[in-house]
């Protein structure tokens, strides 16, 4: 019985090799996506197998090593040979000691690198492969694949069967990935059946569920790789092979699910739990607890709940029910798929923007000036007046410089609004949002398009929002969108940042001739003012220049009077007095040459004219036009 | 007994419902099905309901929104008539009005599929209509020469022409442009006409801020020279008044002309030497003279009086 265990181990390796060189070469024949994945699994079906075997014959190596030196222990007791080391006298023991420390960890890391590696890869692969199956190809690799699922089917079968018995333990990996194999071929079987039922994508989607099933083998080694660095070692405890996957064996075995829970959670704690009362209860009730449950999940269905400002729509078998709107509130109702409800949010005040993209960095920015961007702007045509034509007034003839009629601006405008009618919001439009923000966007460049730049920014601006939250309204109601516009803000419109300063400097430029004007005023009355007393001062001077003559010839005339008598009583002495008295006091202040002539023939020169001072003179004077 | 009981009622209610999700399905109001039998299709459904079919691959539903349904088109550039490049976004509003029809015309009913064939339509038809119009058709400031409303009719027209003659099931329910723009080279020129437009108000203001100016001070100065001319001529008569008064009191001189002369001199004499002068006088000069009569020990040839 022993002995069967290797051969059947042999077995496996064999039929698990030759399978995964037909699906390898079947699949390149058809060019099957999900072949790949099963083909991957296969040749990692055969390694496992490969190792299985392997250690089964260290196992039973060491056996027959055991059998023979207790048959020498009987005949040769006390004998020097059972002296020596237990690694001279058991070779075999210790090859098989040996693989289970070092090997079989190290498998174990392979076989987690292959599946992760794998994995990665062929998703990867897969998400870019534009490789169809050729339709002809189709069937034989359908029917090739549905054989291969059949023989590993029966060979995995016969060896979970075997593995079940005492001593054959390892069997077992081998022997899931093997059933596993099945299934798999199988899959990609249906695979290339729906894409000869022209599913084009179902070989494509079965190839994406083996990739997550190998990722998935791959994290499950992973977590094993890890636990046995902490599991508890008890001496006559026999592990289990760590390339021996629980979820390989699930998965060809669903029916040991609770076995496999029980083992792992025993092997794990180290004492039986599941042999525990509550273990136990589960294990008998499981299918009446997964139905009760799933009833709770189909009865939870019959309630439903409508938030605050939200109203629900009721759907009995796809036709609205009589009443059916729902206000906020729980309600009961028949359970799915009979009943469905859709919700949507009535009362709240939704709001979408129109002509701007609100930045996150310049949206809390306190000043918003034309000339800095304050979101992502669209620009919008708008009409010019002005610009239509300009009349060339140099020339003689009538030419006029044309120009196109249009200009551009920036226009923020929010658009607030409440569904009013659910029903018609619900039914009539597959995306009412998306279209009631297609009609206000029309809305805004219509109106834009018909009106002059410098108006629309001015004096029309008042009107302009009006204008728009109805045309808005008008254009939801003839669509049917049952929506009513509350608010539509004209919050901010103005010349392309572009151009903004430009369109400042203008308003610089107005208070500018302002200021100029005032400016001209303010000395136009410090001259008017200044002239009015310059005059004021000249007639002034005049008056007293007048009266300065009038009370002086006065005073002469009284002088002359007095002076007659004395003049007459000396005239020369008076006349003298008077000459010298004046001379002294004229001549006070001036500089007085005084020649005091011996020699008639000298000649004498003065130099009169003015000196400038000597500081003056020897000023430095910068040149600027020095570099 | 009773969890067995239990069990079997429980197990005959989810095979019901997955009975139910095999052969029943469910038409949304707003919804429209066509149901194949081995992919010919035998039924279609506009009206909302539960409704039997055998189960996969026997029958198999293909169901359709038939609400109205939007798209946008690119972005983009077409000629006007008068050869200008305009940048227009349209959007379309249209729903599956026969899905018996629609169904086979579009692979499985493929609501992308008809969208792309639409937008090819919907394109042909743009440009067609955007060249037989000018610019000033799209935008224009004057209401009676803007034909927008127009020309988005005459795109409908032409696409809804082209859908019934195609026979796709398909109705357009309206359209209108998103978005109407300018190429970017455009943008910039038009950006650059804008700032012309601007110098001309910059100038205008800052030229005739400067005209006024001028104006108002030379005014100014013209008052302030009227008002000082008429106050320099009041001057000059006052002054002459006064001369006149003054000389009223001459002939009180006529009583010793000499004497007056003599005075008159003198005062001459005194007023010219008032300023900062420069005299220079000989030996004979009274008073120096002075400096002939008195005896010296050695004569002085030049003294100088600072």
């Amino acid at each position: 019985m022993e002995r069967n265990a290797a051969k059947n181990g042999l077995v496996n390796l064999i039929a698990a090799a030759m399978i995964f060189v037909a699906a390898f070469v079947v699949t390149g024949y058809a060019r099957s996506l999900a072949g790949q994945l099963a083909s991957v699994l296969l040749g990692l079906a055969a390694l496992v197998a490969f190792v299985s075997w392997f250690q089964m014959r260290l196992e039973e190596n060491e056996r027959l090593e055991k059998l023979e030196i207790d048959e020498l222990s009987k005949t040769k007791d006390g004998s020097t040979l059972f002296k020596a080391k237990d690694s001279e006298v058991f070779p075999a023991s210790r090859a098989r000691a040996q693989f289970e420390k070092f090997f079989v960890p190290g498998f174990g890391v392979l076989l987690f690198l292959l599946e992760a590696g794998g994995a990665w890869l062929l998703w990867h692969w897969i998400s870019k492969s534009t490789t169809v199956i050729a339709p002809e190809r189709a069937m034989p690799a359908l029917a090739l694949f549905a054989i291969f699922a059949l023989l590993l089917f029966l060979f995995g079968r016969f060896s979970v069967t075997i593995a079940r018995l005492e001593n054959h333990r390892l069997l077992r990996p081998g022997a899931s990935f093997i059933l596993l194999g099945a299934y798999i071929c199988f899959a990609t079987a249906l695979g290339i059946a729906g894409v000869k039922a022209e599913f084009p994508q179902a070989d494509y989607y079965v190839a994406k569920v083996l990739c997550v099933l190998l990722g998935l083998m791959a994290a499950e080694i992973l977590i094993t790789l890890l636990l046995e660095i902490y599991r508890p070692r008890m001496k006559g405890k026999i592990s289990r092979p760590i390339y021996d996957s629980r979820l390989v064996g699930l998965l060809g075995q669903p029916e040991s699910l609770f076995t496999t829970a029980a083992q792992t959670i025993d092997y794990q704690f180290g004492f039986n739990v599941s042999e525990t009362w509550f273990f136990q209860l589960l294990k008998r009730n499981l299918l009446v607890l997964l139905l009760a449950q799933f009833a709770v999940l189909i009865l939870s269905t019959c309630v439903v709940f409508v938030d605050a400002g939200e109203q629900a729509v009721v759907e009995r078998f796809g036709k609205p029910v009589a009443g059916g709107v729902l206000s906020p509130g729980a309600h009961f109702k028949l359970p799915w798929p009979a009943d469905r409800v859709y919700q949507y949010r009535t009362e709240q005040i939704q709001t979408f923007d129109v002509g701007y993209i609100p930045d996150a960095q310049t949206e809390n920015e306190k000043t918003i000036l034309w000339s800095v961007a304050h979101a992502k702007e669209e620009n919008f045509l708008v009409g010019n007046r002005e610009a239509v034509t300009i009349k060339n007034e140099d020339a003689d003839t009538n030419d006029t410089l044309k120009a196109p009629p249009v200009s551009l601006i920036t226009v923020s405008i929010p658009v607030q609004f409440q569904i009013n009618d659910v029903m018609a919001w619900a039914y009539n439009n597959a995306d009412p949002t998306n279209l009631l923000q297609d009609l206000a966007t029309r809305a805004v460049v219509h109106y834009l398009a018909g009106v002059d730049l410098n108006s629309v920014m001015s004096q029309a601006r008042l009107e302009a929002a009006q204008t728009l939250r109805d045309q808005i309204q008008s254009a939801a109601d003839t669509r049917k969108l049952g929506v009513k516009i509350l608010f539509v803000g004209l919050q901010d419109i103005h010349p392309p940042v572009k151009v903004a300063g430009d369109y400042e400097k203008v308003v610089g430029a107005e208070q500018t001739k302002l200021a100029t004007i005032l400016g001209a005023r303010a000395a136009a009355i410090a001259t008017n003012a200044l002239a009015d007393a310059l005059a004021f001062t000249t007639t002034n001077i005049a008056d007293a220049t007048r009266q300065r003559l009038e009370v002086q010839a006065l005073a002469r005339a009284a002088l002359f009077t007095n002076q007659i008598p004395a003049f007459e009583a000396a005239p020369s002495v008076y006349r003298q007095r008077a000459y010298f008295q004046t001379f002294a006091a004229a001549t006070a202040n001036a500089r007085k040459y005084i020649l005091l002539v011996t020699n008639t023939d000298d000649v004498v020169i003065f130099d009169l004219e003015d000196k400038i001072r000597e500081d003056l003179l020897n000023l430095n004077v910068p040149n600027n036009s020095s570099p | 007994m009773k969890r067995n009981f239990l069990t079997i009622i429980i197990g005959a209610v989810l095979i019901v419902i997955f009975a139910l999700l095999l052969f029943v399905f469910q038409v949304r109001l707003s919804e429209v099905a066509v149901v194949t039998t081995f992919g010919k299709p035998v039924r279609d459904l506009t009206a909302p309901g539960a409704y039997f079919k055998w189960p996969w691959p026997v029958q198999k539903v293909y169901k359709f929104d038939q609400r109205v349904q939007n798209f946008e088109d690119k972005y983009s550039e077409n000629l006007t008539a008068d050869n200008n490049n305009l940048l227009t976004s349209v959007y379309v509003g249209w729903k599956i009005s026969d899905a018996a029809t629609f169904f086979p015309k579009f692979a499985g009913g493929s609501v992308p599929a008809a969208q792309r064939m639409l937008e090819s339509m919907l394109r042909s038809a743009k440009s067609a209509v955007i060249g037989k119009h000018t610019l000033s058709e799209f935008v224009n400031a004057d209401p009676k020469d803007l034909h927008f409303d127009a020309i988005e009719n005459e795109i409908e027209q032409s696409v809804q022409a082209q859908l019934e003659t195609n026979n796709c099931g398909i109705q357009l329910d309206f359209l209108g442009f998103k978005k109407i723009g300018l190429p970017e080279s455009i943008t910039q020129a038009v950006f650059a006409r804008m700032t012309s437009d601007r110098q001309i108000l910059i100038n205008k203001y800052t030229y005739e801020g400067e005209a006024e100016a001028q104006k108002i001070k030379s005014a100014a100065d013209r008052q302030a020279s009227e008002v000082v001319n008429n106050a320099v001529a009041d001057a000059t008569r006052i002054r002459g008044e006064g001369e006149a008064e003054a000389a009223k009191v001459l002939p009180v001189f006529q009583q010793n002309p000499e004497l007056a002369n003599f005075l008159l001199r003198i005062d001459a004499l005194q007023q010219s030497l008032n300023q900062r002068s420069t005299l220079i006088f000989d030996e004979r000069t009274p008073p120096f003279d002075l400096f002939t009569g008195i005896p010296t020990s050695s004569p002085a040839k030049t003294i100088e009086h600072e």
